[in-house]
C-alpha cells in the first residue's frame, strides 16, 4: 500500500480507536493517543520523498497527495510542534472529561494540517482545510464558556474564509477545467483581468481568516483564548501557518506574474502591519494571561504575513522563519499558561503571582520563550526580526519598518506583563500550596524553550529547510545567494555572525544574575501583598494590589484613541442587526392558511402578468 | 427482470387494503405487513435498477392498451433512482416507526400504517407514471395521505397544519385540473411522451397558461416560495417519522414531476429561467427564516425547504451537469434530512412545545442519538468529508460553469447562515447545562438501527461518493434525454 | 391574450364554469369561516369538473357507445377521455372534502371556534 494512504488511514483510524478507546482505560487511551500521532508521523519523515506524488480519482475528481519542500518545512511544525503538545496534552487532560472528543479532534486536527500540506489539488486541500476548522470548533467550545459568542464567531468567520475559497476553486474549475493547483499557477496568466484580480482577493480572504489578519482576526482572541491551551498551542501554533502557507502560495506563484500584485503585496503587507500595531496594543491592556498571548498571536503572526507579503528573498526567508519561532515559542509559551491554570485553577495574573520559587522549570521555559518573542538576542526570535527589518530597509518600505518598529518596541511591555505577573512579585499565601507542573508537561515546554536557543545560535538547522522551500516556491536563488542577502548570517547561513560578542554579552549577564542572587540570597525577606503599610493604612483582604493591577495605566491612556474603535463591534452590530431583519422576513409566515392561499393566487397572478416577459 | 414497475404500485396499494383486515387475526400484522412489502419492493427497485442500468428504461403498459392511448409507466434510470430511495426511506421510516409513540397501541399503529403505505403509493407512482391525468390522481393520494398523518396526533396543533396543507392542496389540485384540461384540449392526449412530442403544436399562449398552472400547482407539493406556507406547519406537527417521509419522499416526488414536465412536457427555455430565481428566492427567504427558530422540528422544516430551493436553481441552469448536482443534492438531503427529522424527534421526544433550547446538554443522556444528529448537522451544512460536501461542491461547479457568479455567491453565504443556525443547536446538545425539568428517552431499538443506517450512508457517501455518483450521471443523462424518453414510450407495441 | 380569453367567455358553458371556479375562489380566500372555506374549495372543484366535461362536449354528439346506428362513426360521439377524468376527480373531490369537514370537527373541538383568524397557533 502506499505509504501516504497508509499515514493518513492510521490518523484516521487511529482517531477513532482512541475517542472509542475511553473504557479501555485513561492509560490505553493516551498509549492509544501518543502512537496515533507518533507513528504516521515518523512514516511520513521515514518513507515520504520530497516531490513525490500519487493521482487518484473520487467520485469523478482527479486528487492528487504528495509533498513538495515548501510543504515539507511546514510540516516540520505540524508534527514537531504537535509531538511535544501531545506529551503535554496527556498530562494536561489527566482527571478531565470528554478525553476522547479532545484527543479524536486534537488527531483530526494533526491530520487535517498535514493533509493541507500534502495536497496538490484544490479539493482535497480544501476538505482537510474544512475538517481542520471543525475539528478546532469542536475545541474551542470544549469547554463550554459563552460557546454560542465565541463559537459561532469563530464558525462564521471560518466559513466566510473557507466559502470565499470554494468560490475561487469553483471558478478556477471553471476556466482551468480541472482542480490541480498546478494548472492554476501555469493557466493563472491567461485569466481574463477580472479574474486575477478576484481569485486572489477571494483566496487571501480564505487564507487570511486562518493567518487572523486585519479586518478578519476578531474571532481570534476569543478562540484562543477559549480552547484547552494543550490545543491552543497548536492553534496558535500550527493552524494558523496553515494561514501562512496559503498565502505565501498565492503570492510567490500567482501574484508575481501579474503587474498588480505589487498592489496586493502592499494592501496585505500594511494590513499585516496594523495587525501587529493592534495586536500588541489589545494584548498590553488584557489582564487575562490566556487573552495577552491570544491578541499577541495575532500581533506576531502580522509580523509574518508582512514578511511574506514583501516576498523579497530576504523578507520571504525572514517570514518564514518567524513562522517556525512563533509556532515553537507561543506553542510554549501557551503550555506554560496552561500548565499554570491547571496548578492553580487560574490564568489572570492580578491573582496569581510570584510562582518563579513554585514552579521553576515552568519559569524558565516562560523566560526563554519570552525572550524570543520579544526579539532579544541570542535567541531565534531576534534573528526573524532581525531579517525582517532589513529586508524591509533594503526594498524601501521605510513607513512599514516605523510601524512594525514601534509595536515591537510595545510587545515589550506585555512581554514584561506576563513574565512578572506570574512570576514575580509578591508571593501570596493563597499559591504557597502550588507545586510544579508534572513531568510530562514540563519536559515539552523546556525542550522547546531550548530549541529556540539552538535556532539562535544556529539558525541554519531550519534555514537551509526554507532556502528549499523557496528554490520549490521559484525563487532561483541557491542557498550561498540566500544568505548573502543578509548580514546577520555568516556565509555558510548556519550561525549568526554576531554570535562572539553575543556570548560575551550573556556570559556577563549570567555572572552578574548569580552574583546578585547569592549575595542577595541570604537576606532576601519574602511578603506578601498585604505586607506593606502606607501612610498609616492598612489594606483590606478584599483589596487586590497584587503588582499587575491596573499596569502600564499611563500608556494605555496615551494609546486609547486609537484603541476606542473597536471593529469587533461593528460586526456585533451587522450581526444584530441581520438577524432583527431575519426575525422580520420570516413574518411573511403568518400563521393563517387563507393568506397562504392568497400568496399562492398572488403568484399565480404574478405569472400570468409577466409571463411574456419570463417565458418570452 | 424479476418483476414489473406496476407492482411498486399495486403492492402497497392492496398492502394498505389488506392491513385492516389481517389487523383483525393478528394484531401484529399491521406492523409487519409493511415491512415485509418495503422490504421486497426495495430489492424488486435495486434488481430492476441493475437491469435498467444495462438495458435501458422499462416502459410497462397497463391493461394493453399502447400508449399514446393506454396509461404506462416507466421505469428508467432516473425515475428508478428516485423509486429505489424512496422504498429504502420508507423502509427506514418504517422501521424506525414500529414502535413509536402511539404506534405502540394496535389501532393508531393500524390507522398510521395503513397511511403510510398509502403515501408511498402515490409517491412512487407520481415519479412512475407516463401520463399527466394518472399524475394527478397519485398527487391526490399522496396529498389525502399525508394530511392525515400531519393530523395524527390529537391535542396538539396538527390539525390546525393539517387544514393549512389542505387548503392549499386543493388550490394546488384545481390549478392543476386546469393544466390538464388546456393540454388536453389542445393536444388531445394525456400521455406524457406524446404530449412531450406534440408540443410544437400548441400555442403559445395557451403553453403558457398551462405551464403556469402545472408549476404552481406542483410547486405547492414542492414548497416553493411563496406556495410553502403549509410547510413548516406541517413538518412540525406531523410525527418525527412522517416529517422524515414528506422531506425524503413526498417533496422528492413532487419536485420529479415538475421538473418532468419542464425538462420533458414543455420546450420553454424562460421555465429554467423561473427556476432559478424561484429557487434563490426560496433559498434564501427559508434559510433567513429557520436562523430565529425557536422549535426545532420547524427549524429542520426552514432549512428542508431552502434545500429544496437549492434543487431548484440546480434544476434551473439546464445542463447535465446541473441535473447531476441536483440530483445529489436530492439524494443527500433525502438522506440527511430524514437522519436529522429522526433523531431530531428523539432529542425532543417527551417535550410539548419541541423547543430547541430543551436539547441543552442532552449530548451526555442520548449519546448516539445526539452524535447522529451531529453528524447530520455536519452533513448538512456541508462539511467535508461528509455527504453533503459532494453535492455543494457540485451545485457550485455547475453554476460555474454556467458562469453564474452572483448565484455562486448568494449559495455560499446563505450557506454561512444555515452554519449559523445549525451549530447553534449542536452547541446546546453538547456544551450547555442540562435543564433538570427536561426528562429524555432512550430511542428503541429498532428506531436506533434505523438512524445508524442513515448515518452510516452519510459517512460512506462522504469518503466514496462514487457509491452514487455513477447511478447519478446516468440518471441525469436520462433526464436531459428527452427525445430518448419520447422514442422509448411511443414505438411500444 | 385578451382576444382568447374572450372567445373562452364567448362559450356560455365555459363562461358558466369560469365563474363558478372564481366564486369558489372568493369563497376560499375571503370568508373567514372555516366551513365556508371548505364549501369554497368543492365550488372549485365543480367549476373545474364542468369546464373539464365542457371541453369534450360536441353539438349534437351522442353518447360514446358503440350502440346501433353509430357504429362506424366514431367522429359524433362526445369525447369520452374527460367525462372519465370528470368521474375521477369528483370522488377525489369527495374524498378531499370529507378530510377537511373531519379536520373542521376535530379544529372546532380544539379551538371552538370556525373562525380563522383565531386558528392561528402555528405561526412564523
Amino acid at each position: 500500500m502506499e505509504t501516504i494512504f497508509l499515514i493518513f488511514i492510521l490518523f484516521l483510524g487511529g482517531a477513532i480507536v482512541t475517542w472509542m478507546a475511553g473504557k479501555l482505560g485513561n492509560i490505553v487511551q493516551d498509549i492509544l493517543f501518543l502512537a496515533t500521532i507518533l507513528v504516521p508521523s515518523y512514516l511520513f519523515y521515514t518513507n515520504v520523498a520530497t516531490g513525490y506524488a500519487i493521482d487518484f480519482n473520487v467520485g469523478g475528481i482527479e486528487l492528487s497527495w504528495g509533498i513538495n519542500a515548501f510543504g515539507w518545512l511546514f510540516s516540520l511544525i505540524v508534527l514537531g510542534l504537535g509531538a511535544f503538545a501531545a506529551f503535554y496534552a496527556v498530562s494536561f487532560m489527566k482527571g478531565k472529561e470528554r478525553r476522547g472528543a479532545f484527543y479524536l479532534n486534537f488527531i483530526l486536527s494533526i491530520m487535517a494540517m498535514l493533509g493541507i500540506l500534502m495536497s496538490q489539488d484544490l479539493i482535497s486541500f480544501f476538505i482537510f482545510w474544512e475538517i481542520m476548522t471543525w475539528s478546532s470548533y469542536i475545541m474551542v467550545v470544549y469547554n463550554g464558556n459563552d460557546v454560542q459568542r465565541i463559537g459561532i464567531k469563530y464558525f462564521v468567520f471560518s466559513a466566510i474564509g473557507a466559502y470565499a475559497m470554494l468560490m475561487a476553486i469553483v471558478l478556477i474549475k471553471s476556466m482551468t477545467g480541472s482542480f490541480m493547483i498546478e494548472s492554476l499557477i501555469s493557466s493563472y496568466t491567461s485569466f481574463s483581468y477580472d479574474m486575477q484580480i478576484l481569485i486572489p482577493v477571494l483566496l487571501l480572504t480564505g487564507f487570511g481568516v486562518k493567518a487572523a489578519i486585519m479586518p478578519l482576526h476578531v474571532w481570534a482572541p476569543g478562540a484562543y483564548s477559549n480552547a484547552p491551551m494543550a490545543y491552543t498551542s497548536i492553534f496558535s501554533g500550527s493552524l494558523s501557518k496553515m494561514g501562512i502557507y496559503g498565502m505565501v502560495i498565492v503570492f510567490t506563484t500567482m501574484l508575481s506574474y501579474v503587474p498588480e500584485g505589487v498592489w496586493f503585496r502592499g494592501v496585505v503587507a500594511w494590513l499585516g502591519g496594523f495587525t501587529a500595531v493592534f495586536g500588541t496594543l489589545w494584548a498590553i491592556k488584557q489582564d487575562d494571561a490566556k487573552k495577552l498571548l491570544a491578541y499577541s498571536s495575532v500581533a506576531q503572526l502580522g509580523y509574518i504575513i508582512v514578511g511574506v507579503a514583501i516576498g523579497t528573498p530576504l523578507a520571504m526567508m525572514a517570514g518564514l522563519f518567524l513562522a517556525v519561532m512563533h509556532a515553537i515559542f507561543k506553542g510554549t509559551l501557551f503550555m506554560v499558561v496552561g500548565a499554570i491554570e491547571r496548578q492553580t485553577g487560574t490564568s489572570n495574573f492580578t491573582e496569581v503571582t510570584g510562582l518563579i520559587r513554585k514552579m521553576p522549570w515552568t519559569f524558565v521555559a516562560a523566560l526563554m520563550s519570552i525572550i524570543a518573542l520579544a526579539g532579544i538576542p541570542p535567541l531565534g526570535g531576534f534573528v526573524g526580526k532581525w531579517m525582517l527589518y532589513e529586508s524591509l530597509i533594503t526594498s524601501d518600505h521605510y513607513l512599514l519598518v516605523i510601524v512594525i518598529f514601534f509595536s515591537s518596541t510595545a510587545a515589550f511591555l506585555y512581554c514584561y506583563k506576563f513574565l512578572f505577573g506570574f512570576f514575580l512579585g509578591q508571593e501570596e499565601e493563597e499559591w504557597a500550596h502550588v507545586k510544579e507542573a508534572p513531568a510530562l508537561m514540563v519536559v515539552p515546554m523546556v525542550i522547546l524553550a531550548g530549541l529556540t536557543f539552538l535556532l539562535g545560535t544556529y539558525p541554519g538547522i531550519i534555514l537551509k529547510p526554507i532556502a528549499n522551500g523557496m528554490q520549490t516556491l521559484g525563487y532561483g536563488m541557491t542557498q550561498g545567494q540566500l544568505w548573502d542577502t543578509s548580514i546577520i548570517l555568516n556565509e555558510w547561513g548556519n550561525q549568526v555572525v554576531l554570535q562572539p560578542i553575543l556570548y560575551a554579552i550573556l556570559g556577563i549577564f549570567v555572572f552578574f544574575v548569580i552574583f546578585v542572587t547569592i549575595k542577595g540570597y541570604k537576606n532576601t525577606r519574602y511578603v506578601t501583598t498585604k505586607d506593606i503599610s502606607s501612610s498609616g493604612e492598612v489594606p483590606l483582604a478584599h483589596e487586590n494590589l497584587t503588582f499587575s493591577q491596573g499596569f502600564f495605566q499611563p500608556f494605555l491612556r496615551a494609546v486609547e484613541p486609537a484603541m476606542r474603535r473597536q471593529i469587533d463591534k461593528y460586526y456585533t452590530a451587522i450581526a444584530n442587526g441581520l438577524e432583527s431583519l431575519f426575525d422580520f422576513t420570516r413574518r411573511i409566515y403568518t400563521g393563517n392558511g387563507q393568506t397562504y392561499a392568497i400568496f399562492v393566487i398572488v403568484f399565480v397572478v404574478i405569472l400570468l402578468i409577466f409571463k411574456n416577459s419570463i417565458f418570452g | 427482470m424479476v418483476g414489473t414497475p406496476v407492482l411498486f404500485v399495486a403492492i402497497p396499494l392492496l398492502a394498505a387494503f389488506l392491513i385492516p383486515l389481517f389487523g383483525m387475526i393478528w394484531k401484529e400484522s399491521v406492523r409487519v405487513i409493511p415491512g415485509i412489502v418495503l422490504a421486497y419492493l426495495l430489492v424488486l427497485a435495486i434488481n430492476l435498477m441493475n437491469y435498467v442500468m444495462v438495458n435501458g428504461p422499462i416502459v410497462e403498459v397497463i391493461a394493453g392498451w399502447a400508449p399514446p392511448l393506454g396509461i404506462n409507466l416507466v421505469f428508467s434510470a432516473f425515475s428508478g433512482f428516485l423509486v429505489t430511495l424512496m422504498v429504502f426511506l420508507g423502509l427506514i421510516v418504517w422501521m424506525y416507526s414500529y414502535r413509536f409513540k402511539r404506534n405502540v397501541d394496535f389501532e393508531p399503529a393500524k390507522k398510521y400504517f395503513l397511511l403510510l403505505m398509502m403515501l408511498i403509493t402515490g409517491s412512487v407512482g407520481m415519479v412512475l407514471t407516463g401520463d399527466i391525468f394518472n399524475l394527478f390522481v397519485f398527487i391526490e393520494i399522496t396529498s389525502i395521505s399525508a394530511y392525515a398523518l400531519t393530523a395524527f396526533y390529537t391535542g396538539r396543533d396538527s390539525a390546525e397544519a393539517s387544514f393549512k396543507y389542505l387548503m392549499l392542496g386543493s388550490l394546488a389540485s384545481a390549478f392543476l385540473l386546469i393544466a390538464i384540461m388546456i393540454i388536453y384540449s389542445q393536444l388531445g392526449t394525456l400521455n406524457m411522451a406524446d404530449i412531450g412530442s406534440k408540443m410544437h403544436l400548441m400555442k403559445p399562449a395557451y403553453k403558457i397558461m398551462a405551464i403556469i398552472f402545472l408549476f404552481t400547482a406542483l410547486g405547492i407539493e414542492a414548497e416553493i416560495f411563496p406556495l410553502n406556507g403549509w410547510a413548516p406547519d406541517a413538518y412540525a406537527e406531523a410525527p418525527g417519522p412522517v416529517g422524515a417521509a414528506f422531506a425524503g419522499i413526498v417533496v422528492k416526488a413532487a419536485i420529479y414531476a415538475s421538473i418532468r414536465i419542464i425538462y420533458t412536457l414543455f420546450d420553454l427555455s424562460g421555465a429554467y429561467d423561473l427556476l432559478i430565481v424561484i429557487g434563490m428566492i426560496t433559498l434564501i427567504v427559508a434559510e433567513t427564516a429557520a436562523i430565529r427558530q425557536e422549535k426545532l422540528k420547524r427549524m429542520l422544516a426552514y432549512s428542508s425547504i431552502g434545500q429544496m430551493g437549492l434543487v431548484m436553481v440546480a434544476f434551473g441552469m439546464g445542463t447535465e451537469e446541473g441535473v447531476f448536482a441536483a440530483l445529489f443534492l436530492m439524494f443527500n438531503h433525502a438522506i440527511i434530512k430524514s437522519l436529522l427529522f429522526l433523531s431530531g424527534s428523539y432529542l425532543v421526544y417527551n417535550s410539548k412545545d419541541k423547543l430547541i433550547k430543551e436539547v441543552n446538554g442532552i449530548g451526555k443522556f442520548l449519546p448516539i442519538t445526539s452524535f447522529l444528529f451531529v453528524l447530520g448537522s455536519f452533513a448538512i451544512v456541508g462539511l467535508p468529508p461528509f455527504a453533503g460536501f459532494w453535492s455543494k461542491l457540485s451545485v457550485l461547479t455547475a453554476a460555474a460553469d454556467s458562469n453564474m457568479l452572483l448565484i455562486i455567491a448568494l449559495v455560499l453565504i446563505v450557506s454561512i447562515i444555515e452554519v449559523v443556525y445549525y451549530m447553534r443547536v449542536v452547541n446546546r446538545i453538547y456544551f450547555f447545562k442540562k435543564d433538570e425539568s427536561v426528562s429524555t428517552q432512550r430511542p428503541t431499538l429498532n428506531a436506533l438501527i434505523a438512524m445508524i443506517t442513515l448515518g452510516a450512508i452519510v459517512l460512506i457517501v462522504g469518503f466514496y461518493p462514487d457509491a452514487v455518483t455513477g447511478f447519478l450521471h446516468r440518471a441525469s443523462a436520462d433526464l436531459m434525454d428527452k427525445a430518448g424518453y419520447i422514442n422509448d414510450v411511443l414505438t411500444l407495441n | 391574450m385578451e382576444d382568447t380569453l374572450f372567445k373562452i367567455l364567448d362559450y356560455g358553458v365555459y363562461g358558466t364554469a369560469v365563474l363558478v371556479i372564481l366564486i369558489g375562489l372568493y369563497g376560499a380566500l375571503v370568508k373567514r369561516s372555516l366551513l365556508k372555506i371548505v364549501i369554497g374549495l368543492s365550488i372549485i372543484d365543480s367549476g373545474i369538473n364542468l369546464l373539464l366535461v365542457a371541453i369534450g362536449y360536441l353539438k349534437g354528439g351522442t353518447a360514446p357507445i358503440f350502440s346501433p346506428g353509430y357504429l362506424d362513426n366514431p367522429k359524433i360521439m362526445v369525447d369520452p377521455i374527460p367525462q372519465a377524468l370528470v368521474l375521477t376527480a369528483i370522488v377525489i373531490g369527495f374524498g378531499v372534502t370529507a378530510v377537511a369537514l373531519a379536520l373542521v370537527i376535530r379544529l372546532y373541538r380544539h379551538h371552538g371556534t370556525l373562525h380563522i383568524d383565531e386558528i392561528r397557533n402555528l405561526k412564523w
